[in-house]
Formats: C-alpha cells, sequence, structure tokens
C-alpha cells in the first residue's frame, strides 16, 4: 500500500455564528491515495466546502492534523502555505473566480507571476493549457465573453498552470447546464488518468460515477453509504 | 514575484479604473502643486534678499573691535564702529594688541587680520577750485582687494604718498565759491590726479591748526554699496602719524591696542563660528554673515510654513487615497482570495496593493509638480513686472526673480507624493494581505 496523498487525523472546523457554535467539522479521520478521483457528496452544510478549503491550505481547523504530501498543513507558517498552495495545488471553484479584467490566457498565466516564472514562458504555457482546454481560440476573450462552461475550462487550465500534483474542485458543476457540466468531469477524469489526483466536492450524485473513492459527509461527520443514502430518504435534500 | 511583473500588474489595476484613479489623484495634484508653488515663492523671496544683501557686504569679513561695555556685546550696523579715543583708562578688558591679533591669526579659516583705524578729527578735501568731504580710512595692508575691494580705475594697491577713494567721493566734491542759481559742475575726475588733504584740528584755546598731506589717487573703487564708497583709503601709518598729531601724544597700539581690526576668512560659511571664538576671546566681532544667518533662518521657518499649508492639502488627498483603497479592496475582495489561492504571499497581496496606492499619489504628483511649476513660472512673468514698477519708483535694484523652483523641489514633491500616496494605502493594503483566503473568496 502507497503512502497516502491526503492524511486527515481528527479533524474540527467550528465557526461562532451568534453565539452558537457550529460544528462544521466533527472529528473527520481521511486518508486519500494518490492518483485517485475522490468525490466528497454531502448536502448543503455537510461541511464539505469547509473539508476541502482545509485540505487547500486556505483555512486554519480548529483542531486535528492535515498531512499533504508528507507535509503538515495546520501548523504550517502563512507564506509555506501560499508557497505549498502555488506548486502542490490547483484549485476550481463554483463561481470560477476568473479576473474580469484579463483575458482567458492572461487568467491561465496569472498564478506563474507569484512563482516567478519569466513572461515569454507564462504566454507560451498559458497558450498550450487553453488548446488543451479547447479554448485556444478564446485565449483574448475577456470571461464576460465566455460561456459558463468555457470560463470553467479557463479555470481548469488555470488550475493545471504549475503542475500540482493535487486539484480540488468545489462544485465545479453547480454553476453550469448539464452538457457543460459533463465536458467538465470528463476533464477532471482525465485529468486523473494522466496521473494526477483528484478531489471533487459535489452535491450532485450523478459527479459520482467518475469517481475511484468516495466520501459522505453528514453533519460534519464521515458516514457509510448506506447510512448516508438512509438518511437522504428520510429528509429530502435541500438544493444548493 | 518579480518587480516588473509586480509593475505591470499594478499599471494594468490603475488602468482598469481610470475614471476613479483619476478623481482621487487630482486631490494629489492639488497638494502637490500648492507645495511646489508655495515652497518656490518662499525660496524665490529668500533668493531676492540674499541677492541684495551679498550687494552689503563681504561676508568673509568679520569686524573686531574691543569691548567698551560690560559683556561681550555683539555691535550690528553695516561695520563701522567708531574707536572713541584710543582706548584710555580701561583696565582688565582684554586690548587688541599685536599679540591678539596673533592669535586671531591662529584661528583655523583666518586668511588675514587687518588693523583699521578711522581719522579722529576733520578733514577737508581740494581739488583744483573744488572742496569735498570724506572719511580719512587707514588700512594696515597694501592691497584693498584683501577686503573685497576692486578698482573701477587704477589698481587697489595703497602706497605711501597715494590713496585709493571708494566710488562716491568725487561725487561728494562741490565748488565752495558756487554762487546761488549757477549750474553745480559735474563731480571730477579724480583718477592719477594730485589731491591736497587737509588735517584740521583746535588747541585748547579754540584755535584752528591744519596741516596739509598732497596725495595722488592711484585707485578709485567699484561701488559696493557700504562705506567703503564713501572712503579714502591712505596707508595705515599715515593714520597713525595724523592721528598722533591730533592728539599730540604718540599713540602705542601694543600697549593700547587697535580701535579696529578686520578678519578676513576663507570661507563665509566658518565666519559666524570664527567669529564666536573671536567674542570668546572678549571682543567685539560682527560679521554680516550673523544677519545672514539670521535671515536664512527666517526664510526656512517660511518655506516650512508655506510647504506646511501645501501639506494640509496633501493631507486631504491621502484620506482619499485611502478611502479609494478600501473601497477597492473591498470590491476585489475575491480577487484577493484568489491571489493567494494560486500561490500569492501576503507579502505580495501587500506589495499589490501599497503599489497601487502609490501609483495614485505618483501619477497625482506628476500632474502637481507640472502645474505648480508651469503656475510659478506665470507667477513670475506677473511678479516681476510688479515688483520692477515698484523698484524704479522706490530706487533699489530690480529683482531678479519672484518665485524659485530649485531642481530638487519637484523631484522631492514627486516622491513626497508617492511616499504619501503608499503610506495612505498602507491600513488598506494591509488588511488585505491578511485576508483569510476561504473567507475572501467567499465573500459576496
Amino acid at each position: 500500500m502507497t503512502e497516502p496523498l491526503i492524511r486527515v487525523a481528527g479533524l474540527t472546523r467550528h465557526y461562532q455564528m451568534g453565539g452558537t457554535t457550529v460544528r462544521a467539522l466533527d472529528g473527520v479521520d481521511i486518508d486519500i491515495e494518490p492518483h485517485t478521483f475522490t468525490v466528497v457528496m454531502g448536502p448543503s452544510g455537510s461541511g464539505k466546502s469547509s473539508l476541502l478549503y482545509l485540505l487547500g491550505g486556505l483555512d486554519r481547523p480548529s483542531g486535528g492534523e492535515i498531512w499533504v504530501d508528507g507535509q503538515r498543513l495546520d501548523t504550517m507558517d502563512e507564506n509555506r502555505l501560499a508557497v505549498f498552495r502555488r506548486d502542490k495545488m490547483g484549485f476550481i471553484f463554483q463561481s470560477f473566480n476568473l479576473v474580469q479584467s484579463m483575458s482567458a490566457w492572461e487568467n491561465v498565466a496569472f498564478p506563474m507571476q507569484f512563482a516567478g516564472v519569466s513572461a515569454t514562458q507564462r504566454r507560451e504555457r498559458a497558450t498550450r493549457l487553453l488548446s488543451q482546454v479547447g479554448l485556444a481560440d478564446r485565449s483574448h476573450h475577456k470571461p464576460s465573453e465566455l460561456s459558463g462552461g468555457q470560463q470553467q475550462r479557463v479555470a481548469i487550465a488555470r488550475a493545471l498552470v504549475n503542475d500540482p500534483a493535487l486539484i480540488l474542485a468545489d462544485e465545479p458543476t453547480g454553476n453550469l447546464d448539464t452538457s457543460s457540466g459533463v465536458t467538465v468531469m470528463q476533464m477532471l477524469s482525465d485529468l486523473h488518468r494522466s496521473g494526477r489526483t483528484v478531489l471533487v466536492v459535489t452535491h450532485d450524485p450523478r459527479m459520482t460515477r467518475f469517481a475511484t473513492h468516495k466520501i459522505f459527509l453528514l453533519d460534519g461527520k464521515v458516514v457509510s453509504e448506506a447510512e448516508y443514502q438512509s438518511a437522504a430518504l428520510e429528509a429530502p435534500l435541500p438544493s444548493d | 514575484m518579480k518587480f516588473l511583473d509586480l509593475l505591470r500588474l499594478i499599471t494594468g489595476n490603475l488602468n482598469r479604473r481610470k475614471a476613479r484613479v483619476g478623481l482621487t489623484a487630482i486631490g494629489v495634484v492639488i497638494g502637490t502643486a500648492a507645495v511646489v508653488i508655495l515652497v518656490s515663492l518662499a525660496i524665490g523671496l529668500q533668493k531676492n534678499a540674499n541677492e541684495q544683501l551679498y550687494g552689503i557686504g563681504d561676508l568673509t569679513l568679520i569686524q573686531v573691535s574691543p569691548s567698551y561695555g560690560e559683556g561681550g556685546v555683539m555691535m550690528g550696523g553695516g561695520g563701522f564702529v567708531m574707536g572713541g579715543g584710543g582706548g584710555g583708562g580701561q583696565s582688565d578688558l582684554p586690548k587688541l594688541t599685536n599679540t591678539a591679533l596673533d592669535e586671531i591669526r591662529a584661528i583655523p579659516g583666518v586668511v588675514a587680520v587687518i588693523p583699521q583705524e578711522y581719522f579722529y578729527s576733520m578733514m577737508i578735501m581740494k581739488y583744483q577750485r573744488l572742496e569735498g568731504n570724506s572719511n580719512l580710512r587707514g588700512v594696515d595692508t597694501s592691497d584693498l582687494s584683501l577686503l573685497g575691494l576692486e578698482a573701477q580705475q587704477g589698481s587697489t594697491e595703497v602706497k605711501r604718498g597715494s590713496v585709493v577713494i571708494g566710488a562716491m567721493v568725487a561725487a561728494n566734491f562741490y565748488d565752495p565759491r558756487l554762487r546761488p542759481g549757477q549750474e553745480p559742475p559735474p563731480p571730477p575726475d579724480l583718477y592719477d590726479q594730485q589731491i591736497q588733504i587737509t588735517a584740521v584740528k583746535w588747541d585748547a584755546e579754540g584755535n584752528e591748526i591744519r596741516k596739509n598731506l598732497s596725495v595722488r589717487v592711484t585707485g578709485v573703487l567699484t561701488e559696493k554699496g557700504d562705506d567703503s564708497d564713501w572712503s579714502v583709503f591712505i596707508p595705515f601709518s599715515d593714520i597713525k602719524a595724523l592721528n598722533e598729531w591730533t592728539n599730540g601724544t604718540k599713540i602705542n597700539y601694543n600697549k593700547d591696542g587697535y580701535n579696529q581690526v578686520i578678519v578676513k576668512v576663507a570661507d563665509a560659511k566658518q565666519a559666524l563660528d570664527i567669529a564666536d571664538q573671536i567674542i570668546a576671546m572678549g571682543f567685539q566681532a560682527f560679521t554680516m554673515q550673523s544677519f545672514v544667518e539670521g535671515l536664512n533662518n527666517f526664510y526656512m521657518v517660511l518655506q516650512v510654513v508655506f510647504g506646511g499649508m501645501g501639506a494640509i492639502a496633501l493631507l486631504v488627498a491621502a484620506i482619499g487615497i485611502a478611502n479609494t483603497m478600501t473601497m477597492s479592496i473591498l470590491e476585489r475582495t475575491r480577487e484577493i482570495g484568489l491571489m493567494k489561492a494560486v500561490g500569492a504571499t501576503n507579502r505580495d497581496v501587500l506589495s499589490i496593493f501599497l503599489g497601487e496606492a502609490a501609483g495614485i499619489g505618483f501619477l497625482g504628483g506628476l500632474g502637481g509638480v507640472v502645474i505648480g511649476w508651469l503656475a510659478g513660472q506665470a507667477l513670475n512673468v506677473l511678479a516681476i513686472v510688479y515688483l520692477a514698477n515698484q523698484s524704479t519708483q522706490q530706487g533699489g535694484p530690480p529683482p531678479s526673480v519672484a518665485v524659485y523652483t530649485p531642481a530638487w523641489l519637484p523631484l522631492f514633491a514627486l516622491a513626497f507624493a508617492t511616499f504619501i500616496g503608499m503610506i495612505s494605502g498602507l491600513y488598506p493594503a494591509l488588511r488585505a494581505a491578511t485576508m483569510i483566503p476561504v473567507q475572501a473568496l467567499k465573500y459576496e
């Protein structure tokens, strides 16, 4: 058995909300092997997004340990964490988070500025990645001139630009129509097949067909698929 | 992050919000222009005052005389300090003896120590039919150029049997037999002419006693604007002999000390310091430099006050920048979150937003410097015309400049405006840099 790429032990994340403590994550233990495609399923408020942001080093846990690629994130200082995110991770968000004033290729090239990559190399790599996601002819378009699916493909290209080992996607299809959503999931699946580790957070059960591993979250706790299904039958899931 | 990339990112970010950046920068333009104009005005006033001053006296000269009263009082007034009777009985006050002169000579920076003496009594000058009055002045140097004097005719050398006269001496000659209504004769050209100097004294019974000297004018000095214009310079030994004749006693400078000594220093900047050392020796010392220094201090205060007024405008502009940046950071919260997610360090984010704030300051500063400089030039043209009219009415030399912008001022103003911009951006930029990525990304 290989060493897990991600190891989470006793992870908790509590928020204070108007005097009451919300337990977004309440003692989560997960191991994720490298080169897997993991889908984290859970209804809204189950803590799945909190988990993703903690794994991505974008948030700090209230307790527990997070190990990614042999490094402990929960005690890492801000600067090293930023460099770690830059070199090891690619993020894909539900709302794309493209910089509106930049063209598609500039958005893709943007993260490389912080890595100190030269301008010509940035341009060359961004153009190559855009053609990989089928947007070579759209590289000079602003996000507002692209469809939702195209914007998310730009975001995928951006996530790949520093050649990360781990891709973290938060509801990547949430703002897309079905066919665009399938295209995006297909792309993520391709990334997995090319050797990357992909972790997708979603509440859409259709996405599980690409997954090699599934994690089910309910009220901040990891549950089995059976428990998850029965809970889903008991109460209709609120749409996110 | 590379500096060039940072710069490109900052200009790009400023460029996409032109209207807001422009409006914010206008405040800086006004503030910087105000600083440039007001400080230029203060510097112009100082320059003017200094130009008028440099005509008055040589700043490398210190007038030294013995202390007559109690304590070393500094005497002012153009260096015309008359010796009162050769220093009679005052006992313990130090005298300007040759030993004292040697001590002054030993002060570093002193180039020459020249005793000077005026004629105690009255004298009349005669040239052909004309008579004239002037003060007779003996200087213990053979060359008046050491005192910063220049000759317009002949030389500045003072030899036995000859005199060098100030520029206005000839104008003092008049015809004593002139009848009322008659045209007064033009001032004579005395250069290389023989003139007669008559010293006058009175004995105990009030009888007038005269002594005549015939001398040749070997030099006429250029106008300086001080008492040298009205002086007739003769060798020191001659003035000593004349004063001994007037008093009827021998003068022993080594015992009684000189009444006045001129100390020449190498550099005007040292004059005050050396004057202080001479005062510490128990003498009176006066230098024009102390006057100039006081005046310079006044103008320095004026510059600070004027600059301060401009700085108030800049302060208001700074608040504008802080406001704009705070707004901008609120709007771009998600962008900041994204930057952090893709690997921007806190330092990168801080640099970007500080850079944008400094950029607004720089743009405003650039505009302000140009406008301030142009306004200064316009003001100059108007003011010089006005002041030139005034000075022709009052008979002074016209000012050469009213508003003066030295090269350092625009550079300083530009740097200052940029700095102000950066300082104003500090709080918003720090807020941006320390945002928690997940909160920034989820900000609606």
